[in-house]
């Protein structure tokens, strides 16, 4: 009694769990993912003895006796050896087809009733093992072999079902659609079935598997190359651990062949000017020109140095009086003196009358001010001057001079 | 008349990007066509340069048409040189993303990288977080945080903005392996077989087993 309740007990959690039992073993390669998400289910299964694992930090594993059972229900091992139990059908329906002709050269009637039945039956689970057999590898394709985490024994998986795949081809390729027909006799049934369902099955069945042996082996080209790299990554920190502070160079080669994988451009800038020149790009220039004299936005951020608390600015219509320039003033005096003629014939030597002034101004800085005044006034005063500059060429660069003081005179010709 | 993907593309092409269908998906599939293909190459061959897209062919570059001049073989070198200096802290992001993933597979462009799920194997996995710390002191990854969460965003920050990653969404925190990732692997075939640095299968595995 209590081992009937233990039964029962173990379908009610098959039942319960059904979802995420199927899910293992459809997509997940029978494992169950160790999460708290699965705690429930982990429970129910090891109280019930149907999961295994070697080690606490694996993920749980269905047990053999649960995958065999799931493998009948839904028909996975079926789809599995499809090509083998499609070979084995069609065979079998080989041998019928021989019975059938046999009893009708006989004219055993209820013989040959009986094998039409049994041919339809044979020729029907042919019909359906083929189309499980190609759907088995869309699962393939779809899942890409990701419940398997070695790559290496993804690459030999893949490997095999392209081999199961080849094989079902052949196989398809291998029947005699035409011979067994002509021998269907007049059962227009039977015909149907030869004539239009299998050849139509066997080609859609054909093309799906051909194009899953290309995505397959498209699978086996990546997973390859995703060994090889991983096996680089594993070199290169091999080498870098063995070979403290290694670093590649290639400053020894020469370069004129470069391999194309070291050639690369260094960045080029491509960068012009805005045609001004064009005056259909006036007004786009005029916004951009706009908009490009900007107030730094970081101006309020700047630190106040010490000692500025506030900045006060001109109110508009106030004015300041600015302090007499004593330099500025001798200056204008000096050249008045000259433009009027007071000093008839004589001349005067700018170095003179700065020590005449009493100021305390470099005698350069002073014969610069008063070369500047003089340009700066208007050309009817300038001409009543005539400057003489005294020089000396430099002792080094002889096309340089060096002015040593001025001589200012009345031009009475101005 | 200028087209303006043709321009956006040369334009991309000559500042050294790796145009990829993650990082450029526009000028990728400008690309993909042959006859703008042929335009773009016509362009670059005038000023020395060409298209060429990587082994994986998952991504176009610009290479230098002719390299006898003595300038450019130098800024060839001085490319060269910024692999070289940065790959010991590459490889080491590659064996702890490997690591990670557990599926013994490098980054490969179209990947998806998240920042909350590299955090989550690293604080079920202390090994990996000796890992994490070991990267994080590498110059081109440098951070001065301690933390396992401010160090993941610094080598990734750095990977984004050295071309590898792009981010993905508004969050910040989730990025997609960009084609620049193929062209590494190239570089360091190259490398591997100047260097003959022998790839052993039995050690490899070792490796991974350990972790």
């Amino acid at each position: 009694m209590a081992r009937a309740q233990d039964a029962h007990s173990t379908l009610r959690a098959l039942a319960k769990y059904g979802e995420a039992i199927l899910e293992a073993h459809l997509r997940n390669g029978n494992r169950i993912p160790d999460s708290d998400d699965n705690l429930g289910l982990i429970e129910t299964l090891e109280h019930h003895r149907l999961v295994w694992r070697i080690g606490e930090s694996e993920d749980l594993q269905l047990k053999k006796v649960l995958v065999q059972f799931l493998d009948h229900i839904t028909e996975s091992e079926r789809r599995r050896y499809a090509s083998a139990q499609v070979h084995i059908l069609w065979q079998q329906l080989s041998e019928l087809f021989q019975e059938y002709k046999e009893a009708k050269k006989r004219s055993a009637l209820s013989d040959i009733d009986r094998l039409e039945g049994e041919i339809k039956e044979c020729l029907a689970d042919v019909i359906e093992d083929i189309r499980n057999a190609t759907e088995a590898f869309a699962t393939y394709i779809n899942t890409g072999f990701a419940y398997i985490t070695d790559l290496h024994l993804r690459i030999r998986e893949n490997e095999r079902v392209i081999e199961r795949a080849g094989r079902l081809i052949t196989l398809f390729e291998s029947f005699r659609i035409r011979e067994l027909a002509e021998q269907a006799g007049s059962d227009a049934f039977l015909k149907r079935l030869l004539l239009r369902h299998l050849p139509a099955t066997l080609e859609s069945s054909q093309k799906n598997l051909s194009y899953a042996l290309n995505q397959l082996r498209k699978m086996l080209v990546r997973m390859r190359e995703d060994q090889r790299l991983s096996r680089m990554v594993g070199a290169f920190e091999a080498h870098f651990i063995n070979n403290r502070g290694f670093e590649p160079s290639i400053d020894h080669l020469d370069l004129r062949q470069v391999p194309e994988s070291l050639n690369t451009v260094a960045p080029f800038q491509i960068r012009g000017f805005g045609d001004i020149y064009d005056s259909a790009d006036d007004l786009e220039l005029i916004e951009i020109a706009a908009k490009a004299r900007t107030v730094p936005a970081d101006i309020e951020d700047k630190p106040v140095p010490d000692g500025v608390d506030t900045v006060s600015f001109d109110v508009a219509g106030e004015t300041e009086t600015e302090d007499d320039d004593p330099v500025e003033d001798a200056i204008e005096e000096l050249i008045q003196l000259v433009v009027d003629g007071a000093l008839g014939e004589g001349a005067i030597l700018a170095s003179e009358a700065l020590a005449g002034t009493g100021l305390r101004i470099d005698k350069a800085d002073w014969l610069q001010a008063i070369v500047s005044e003089i340009e700066s006034l208007p050309d009817g005063d300038q001409r009543h001057i005539e400057v003489i500059y005294h020089q000396t060429p430099h002792w080094i660069y002889p096309d340089n001079v060096m002015i040593s003081d001025l001589t200012l005179k009345h031009n009475h010709a101005g | 008349m200028s087209s303006p993907l043709f321009e956006r593309t040369v334009t991309a092409l000559l500042q050294e990007r790796v145009i990829c269908e993650v990082s450029d998906d526009e000028l990728y599939n400008y690309l993909l066509l042959p006859g703008n293909q042929d335009a773009v190459n016509r362009f670059l061959g005038q000023i020395n340069r060409t298209l060429r897209q990587t082994s994986a062919r998952d991504a176009f570059v610009c290479a230098y048409l002719d390299t006898s001049d003595a300038e450019t073989r130098e800024a060839i070198r001085h490319q060269f040189r910024d692999v070289a200096n940065n790959l010991e802290a590459f490889v080491q992001f590659l064996r702890l993303v490997m690591m990670l993933g557990a599926n013994d597979r490098p980054v490969l462009p179209g990947d998806k990288l998240s920042e909350g799920a590299i955090l989550e194997r690293i604080a079920a996995a202390p090994a990996l977080e000796s890992k994490l710390r070991s990267l994080a002191e590498k110059k081109v990854f440098h951070t001065k945080r301690a933390d396992s969460a401010g160090q993941i965003r610094a080598v990734l920050s750095s990977l984004e903005k050295m071309g590898y990653l792009k981010p993905v969404g508004t969050t910040g925190s989730l990025f997609r392996a960009t084609g620049r990732w193929s062209w590494l692997y190239d570089a360091m075939t190259f490398i591997q077989a100047h260097e003959g640095i022998q790839a052993t299968e039995d050690a490899d595995s070792e490796q991974m087993r350990l972790h």
